[in-house]
C-alpha cells in the first residue's frame, strides 16, 4: 500500500510540468467546435443557476435569506461546488475512457490521468467561485473573513475528488456496467446532498446519515466560507466523519489502483 | 526536462522493469526470461467480480513465454514471426504500454514508437494541438517545439488541414503525421512495426528513407518487426525468430530470415 501511495506521488511529481499543460488541453476540449469558445465553460452554471434560482423562488416561493445572507449566494454556493462534483463522478470515475490512447498508445502514468482532469474541473470551480465573489462585492453583499478558509476547502476537495476517480476508474475501464452504475448514482447524490434545500430540515437521522456523504460536506464546506460563516474545524461532528471517508477512499484507491493498474491497458 | 535522467526500477511483483535515460549504456534493450500473460475472462462481469474475489476463474495466454534476448546500443534489430507468435507484444513492452507479469525487461534511453500510428490522437482536437501535446508529453520544452513543429508539419505534408480537428482527417492523413511525429523527435531508441506502408508510394519510400537514415546514426537503436524478409534485410543488421512468445533463432540477418523462411 504504501509502496504504491509512494508510486502515485512520484509520478505526479515527475510529470508536474505536463499535469497543468493537460488540464488546459482537456478545458480546450470542451469547448471545442464551438463558435462562442470559451463562453460555454461558464454559460452552463450560469443558466442552471437562473434555472435553479427560477424555480425555486419564483415557482416555489422559497428565497427566504439564509442567515442574514441573500438566498442566490446560498445557491450559488452550493450549485457551484455541485458542478465540480458531478463532473468527477460522471467523468471521472471513468477517466481512461476519456483518454484511452493516454493508456494504451503511449507510455504515460494512469493516476496522473485523474489528477490532471481533476485539475481541469478545479479551473473551472475557482473561476466561477471567483466570478461569485466579485457579484457580491459588486452589489455590497458582505463577505466575511471566513472566505479565507475556500482556498483550503477546494485543496481538500481536489485531492478527495482525485483519489475518487483513482479508486473507480480502474474498476469503470474494466466493467463498462460499473462506470454506468456511477454515472446514475449521480442524479440521487445531487437531490439528497442538500444542494437544493438546507440540510437542517432533515430529520436528526437524516442529518446523520448526511455527515458521511461527501457531496453534501463538500457543498456545506463551501457554505461555511460564505453563509454560515464558520471555520469547518468548528464543526468536528461533520469534519470527522467526512475525514473517516477520505480515508477510506484513499485506501480503496490504493487498492483498487495496485491491483488493476497493470490491467487497464490490456483491457481498454 | 529531456536533459534530466531520471531512473525508475520498480518491481511489480514477480517481473521487474528497469528504465532509465543512460544513452551511454552499451546494452539499449534486455529481456531476461520475459513472459506476458494476458487474463480472459468470458465478460466482464467476470473480469470486475475478479478484482473483488480470487475465485472467479479465468483462462490465461501467454502472448510472450520466457522471451529472453539483448539488444546493443546502435543496432538494428528485427523481429520476425507469423502472427501472434508475441512481436507486437514484446514491442509495447519495451514502449512501456503495457507490464510483465514474468521476468525482467533493461531499456536505457527513450523510446520513440512507430506502432498502429493512427492511433494515439485525441480526436476531438486539431492535428496541431495533437502535435503540440505529444511534444508536451515528449517532455520538449516550449522552444524546442516551436522549432520541431514546423519540420513535423512539413513532413507529414498535411499542409492546411493540420489545423482541422483529428476526427475530419482520413487514416492515411493520421498515419502520415503518426509517422512525422514518431521519427522527428530524435529518439534513443527506435520501434517500427509494420509502419512502413503508410500513405501512398511516393510517402511509403520517404517514410523507408526516413527510417533508414536514422539507423545509419550510430546512437539510435531500433527494434523492427515486419512480415516483409526484404524490408528486414535492407534495414537490419540482426534478427530474432519468434514463435508463440519464444525465441527460435537469434543471430545475423540473413541466418535469421533463412531459418524463418524454412520453417
Amino acid at each position: 500500500m504504501l509502496t504504491m501511495l509512494k508510486q502515485i506521488l512520484q509520478e505526479n511529481w515527475q510529470w508536474r510540468h505536463q499535469i497543468w499543460d493537460l488540464a488546459k488541453i482537456d478545458l480546450v476540449k470542451r469547448y471545442r467546435g464551438a463558435a462562442l469558445g470559451k463562453i460555454w465553460l461558464f454559460t452552463r452554471p450560469a443558466i442552471y443557476m437562473l434555472v435553479y434560482w427560477f424555480t425555486l423562488s419564483v415557482g416555489m416561493r422559497h428565497s427566504a435569506d439564509v442567515n442574514g445572507q441573500p438566498f442566490l449566494l446560498w445557491l450559488a454556493a452550493g450549485v457551484f461546488p455541485w458542478f465540480f462534483m458531478s463532473d468527477a463522478i460522471n467523468t471521472g470515475s471513468d477517466i481512461y475512457h476519456r483518454y484511452p490512447y493516454l493508456v494504451n498508445r503511449l507510455k504515460f502514468p494512469l493516476s496522473v490521468i485523474s489528477t490532471f482532469y481533476t485539475l481541469s474541473i478545479m479551473i473551472i470551480f475557482v473561476c466561477t467561485m471567483a466570478i461569485t465573489i466579485g457579484v457580491c462585492l459588486l452589489v455590497g453583499v458582505h463577505i466575511s473573513r471566513y472566505v479565507l478558509q475556500l482556498p483550503l476547502v477546494m485543496i481538500i476537495m481536489f485531492v478527495f475528488w482525485t483519489a475518487w476517480s483513482i479508486m473507480l476508474s480502474p474498476l469503470g475501464a474494466v466493467s463498462k456496467d460499473f462506470a454506468n452504475l456511477i454515472k446514475t448514482l449521480s442524479m440521487p447524490f445531487f437531490w439528497l446532498s442538500g444542494i437544493l434545500f438546507q440540510l437542517t430540515s432533515l430529520p436528526p437521522i437524516g442529518q446523520k446519515i448526511m455527515t458521511f456523504n461527501p457531496v453534501a460536506w463538500c457543498a456545506e464546506a463551501v457554505r461555511s466560507c460564505f453563509i454560515y460563516k464558520q471555520w469547518i474545524w468548528e464543526r468536528p461532528e461533520e469534519l470527522i466523519p467526512f475525514l473517516i471517508v477520505f480515508l477510506v477512499v484513499v485506501l480503496l484507491a490504493l487498492r483498487n489502483f495496485k491491483r488493476l493498474y497493470k490491467e487497464v491497458p490490456d483491457v481498454l | 526536462m529531456s536533459s534530466k535522467i531520471h531512473e525508475t526500477a520498480i518491481d511489480y511483483g514477480d517481473a521487474k522493469i528497469i528504465r532509465d535515460e543512460d544513452r551511454t549504456n552499451p546494452v539499449a534493450v534486455r529481456f531476461d526470461h520475459v513472459r506476458k500473460t494476458y487474463k480472459l475472462y468470458k465478460n466482464d462481469r467476470q473480469r470486475l467480480l475478479a478484482t473483488f474475489s480470487s475465485r472467479i476463474k479465468c483462462d490465461y495466454i501467454n502472448a510472450s513465454d520466457d522471451l529472453t534476448f539483448t539488444c546493443k546500443r546502435g543496432e538494428a534489430l528485427a523481429f520476425l514471426g507469423d502472427n501472434g507468435a508475441g512481436k507486437s507484444t514484446a514491442l509495447k513492452m519495451i514502449t512501456g504500454v503495457c507490464f510483465p507479469t514474468l521476468g525482467t525487461i533493461e531499456v536505457h534511453g527513450r523510446v520513440s514508437a512507430l506502432l498502429e500510428l493512427s492511433a494515439g490522437f485525441d480526436m476531438r482536437l486539431s492535428g496541431m494541438e495533437n502535435i503540440r501535446m505529444r511534444c508536451q508529453l515528449w517532455g520538449l520544452s516550449e522552444k524546442e517545439a516551436e522549432e520541431l513543429i514546423p519540420s513535423i508539419v512539413e513532413f507529414s505534408e498535411l499542409g492546411k488541414y493540420i489545423d482541422q480537428p483529428m476526427r475530419t482527417y482520413s487514416s492515411g492523413m493520421r498515419a502520415r503525421l503518426g509517422f512525422a511525429f514518431a521519427s522527428s523527435i530524435k529518439p534513443d531508441i527506435l520501434v517500427v512495426d509494420e509502419a512502413l506502408s503508410v500513405g501512398d508510394r511516393k510517402f511509403s519510400a520517404k517514410c523507408r528513407k526516413r527510417v533508414n537514415d536514422i539507423i545509419q546514426n550510430e546512437n539510435v537503436t531500433v527494434l523492427f518487426v515486419t512480415h516483409s524478409t526484404a524490408q528486414a534485410k535492407q534495414f537490419c543488421s540482426r534478427g530474432i525468430v519468434l514463435s508463440h512468445g519464444k525465441t527460435l533463432f537469434e543471430g545475423n540477418i540473413d541466418d535469421a530470415v533463412e531459418f524463418y523462411e524454412n520453417t
